[in-house]
């Protein structure tokens, strides 16, 4: 398509040009890990902005792919890294929504949902009142052919499980040997970036085991599907187009934010860089355009300057 | 030159077939032998071969065996064959970081006992065989020590995979400059009893999902097997012929290689997969067609009678 404009700009904007944008928004939609915490530690000026665009009477969401946690312990570390008044009704977390989406869509009431994952999904699925099966036996000895397997299983369920093991995944392919068994990925992260550029596996390494293993897909929760998105708009009534998403990973804030129709704006404190957005706006390919983000900060600390004027 | 494809063998065309060539590479699994079981007349057409004159190898994606170990169940189920007659993935995978790769330095490995015997046998050392559980919180082994001789990543069929070994092959692969292998693709590895568990296949797809890298992959198809035996014993393509029962490994090994190849049914694929390839045009789904197909090898035995 020779001349066709980006609709996307990749533009780095600043104070006035930050104020007009959050004016025309009604919600701001957050990513966690690199947008406004890095493990334990909080991006310099995120308490801050977030309090002044709450004070601006902006609606604010976090929506975080990260399925290790229930969203209680996700209050409590709020907390800890000192932003006043974060309540549980405003996180969305991958664990939250896959127990959304088991018990409204998906409707297992009866039968279980066999899960490759940890307490943060276990304890998601109990409060919305899923049942499952226990991954965690201990199965040591038994191997695939002599293990018991459950007779009503009606969805298995992957993500983040630092307790993966070949028997884990064994039973799961038997489940999903059945058709009518639902196949859910929590995210579809490959990998997760830890403080001091360390790395380690994501849920989406799993779900690939499992895939190749089973020669079917896997229906994904996680940005960047809409799910979450449709999970927050049930619930609080928000209109894409007056809603911004923040995030640091292209491939899941930013694709997420372009698939739910939401202007996007790429920080610099997580994953991507400026380098690879501008890869993504360079490109060719037509599909490469949704993960170009509207506009780019250093830091969500460049809010502060105009939240802060206002006061 | 338009070749006419995947006929029923038998009569004329079987001894013709036979007499022009001098090596038959057999796949195993689904082919000689499923599970402990061998296929009827399945050692008896390969010990006649021998007779008749020709060269047999076995060529399988299994990891889980040396080359010992599978001569010696070879054997047991009445096969004439030697440790060298065979060619695992074990074994080739190994030959490939020594001869290839040249690897000089560690394998961390996520295989079997067999791998590492097989490492062993042309002195390489390797370190991660065996159960390797997750302790501790996830800041402290996130950045557990790695071993700074590792200079590569061999993935195999692991029953201990877990977290921890996955965590700490992306570790090791976070260097562009550590060799990343796998010893196959194949997603579902075939048991003693005939059952089938998740393969090496999709261990490999979760480390290479984690590490964003491919991994150079030693089991057919790729040539690497055939190469292997035709570097050993001098093997003429265009005189030998491969036998198998898949025809995304066994069948696209053969037709990279420039062999003749032979479906066999008693394993994976059908005489509709074949034609499926056939009628698509598609190229590489075209290399997917056998020359010719047997309901079974014991099928050959009427032309080795003599």
């Amino acid at each position: 398509m020779a001349g066709a404009v980006s609709s996307r700009g990749c533009q780095k904007i600043r104070g006035s040009q930050i104020r007009d944008l959050i004016d025309s928004k009604h919600s701001v939609l957050f990513d966690c890990d690199g947008v406004i915490w890095n493990g334990e530690k909080v991006v310099a000026g995120a308490t801050e902005v977030v309090s002044l665009l709450k004070r601006r009477g902006k609606n604010v969401f976090f929506v975080t792919n990260n399925c290790t946690r229930p969203r209680e312990k996700y209050v409590q570390k709020f907390s800890r890294l000192g932003f006043a008044d974060v309540a549980q009704e405003e996180i969305f977390s991958s664990a939250y929504c896959s127990a959304l989406y088991l018990r409204d869509v998906a409707k297992v009431q009866e039968g279980k949902v066999f899960v490759i994952g940890g307490d943060g999904v276990y304890e998601e699925l109990r409060d919305a009142g899923v049942p499952f099966v226990e991954g965690d036996v201990d199965d040591s000895g038994m191997t695939i052919v002599d293990c018991p397997l459950e007779a009503d299983v009606k969805a298995v369920l992957v993500g983040y499980d630092d307790k993966l093991s070949f028997l884990k995944l064994a039973k799961a392919c038997c489940y999903l040997q059945n058709g009518e068994c639902l196949f859910l990925a929590t995210d579809p992260d490959p990998w997760h970036l830890l403080r001091e550029g360390r790395v380690t596996p994501g849920s989406g390494s799993l779900t690939a085991a499992l895939e190749t293993a089973t020669g079917r897909k896997a229906t994904v929760i996680g940005k960047p599907s809409r799910f979450m998105f449709e999970c927050i708009a049930s619930q609080f009534g928000v209109d894409p187009a007056q809603s911004l998403m923040v995030g640091d990973r292209l491939e899941t804030d930013i694709l997420f934010g372009a698939n739910c129709g939401m202007e996007t704006l790429l920080t610099l404190t997580g994953v991507s860089t400026l380098q690879e957005a501008q890869g993504y706006k360079d490109s060719d390919a037509p599909d490469k355009k949704d993960y170009v983000p509207d506009y780019v900060v250093d830091s969500i600390a460049d809010f502060l300057p105009l939240l802060e004027d206002d006061d | 030159m338009a070749v006419s494809k995947c006929r029923r063998l038998s009569g004329g065309a079987l001894r013709e077939l036979l007499d022009s060539v001098e090596s038959v590479l057999f796949d195993c699994d689904g082919v000689i032998w499923r599970g402990d079981q061998a296929i009827p007349g399945a050692a008896d057409v390969v010990n006649r071969l021998k007779k008749h004159g020709k060269r047999v190898f076995f060529l399988t994606n299994n990891s889980t065996k040396t080359r010992g170990m599978y001569a010696d169940k070879l054997r047991r189920l009445g096969f004439d064959a030697a440790e060298d007659d065979v060619f695992g993935t074990a074994f080739c995978s190994a030959a490939f970081l020594k001869s290839e790769a040249k690897l000089e330095g560690k394998v961390y490995l996520i295989g079997s006992a067999a791998m590492q015997q097989e490492l062993r046998s042309v002195g390489i050392e390797q370190v991660g065989v065996g159960p390797d559980p997750v302790s501790g919180a996830q800041a402290d082994w996130a950045g557990v020590p790695l071993d700074p001789e590792v200079r590569a990543v061999l993935v195999g069929f692991d029953e201990h995979f877990s977290y921890m070994k996955l965590n700490k092959a992306l570790q090791y692969l976070r260097n562009p400059d550590c060799l990343f292998v796998g010893t196959n693709t194949d997603t579902r590895l075939p048991l003693e009893d005939g059952k089938a568990i998740p393969g090496t296949g999709c261990l490999l797809k979760a480390v290479e999902t984690a590490a964003q890298r491919q991994a150079v992959v030693v089991g057919k198809p790729s040539k690497f097997m055939f190469e292997c035996v035709a570097g050993r014993y001098g093997l003429d393509p265009a005189k030998t012929l491969m036998v198998g029962d898949r025809l995304d490994t066994d069948i696209l090994l053969g037709s990279n290689c420039g062999l003749k190849t032979l479906l066999t049914l008693t394993g994976v694929s059908t005489v509709a997969d074949a034609e499926a390839h056939q009628r698509s045009g598609c190229d590489v789904r075209l290399g997917m067609v056998p020359d010719y197909f047997v309901e079974s090898v014991a099928e050959l035995l009427p032309a080795l009678q003599g």
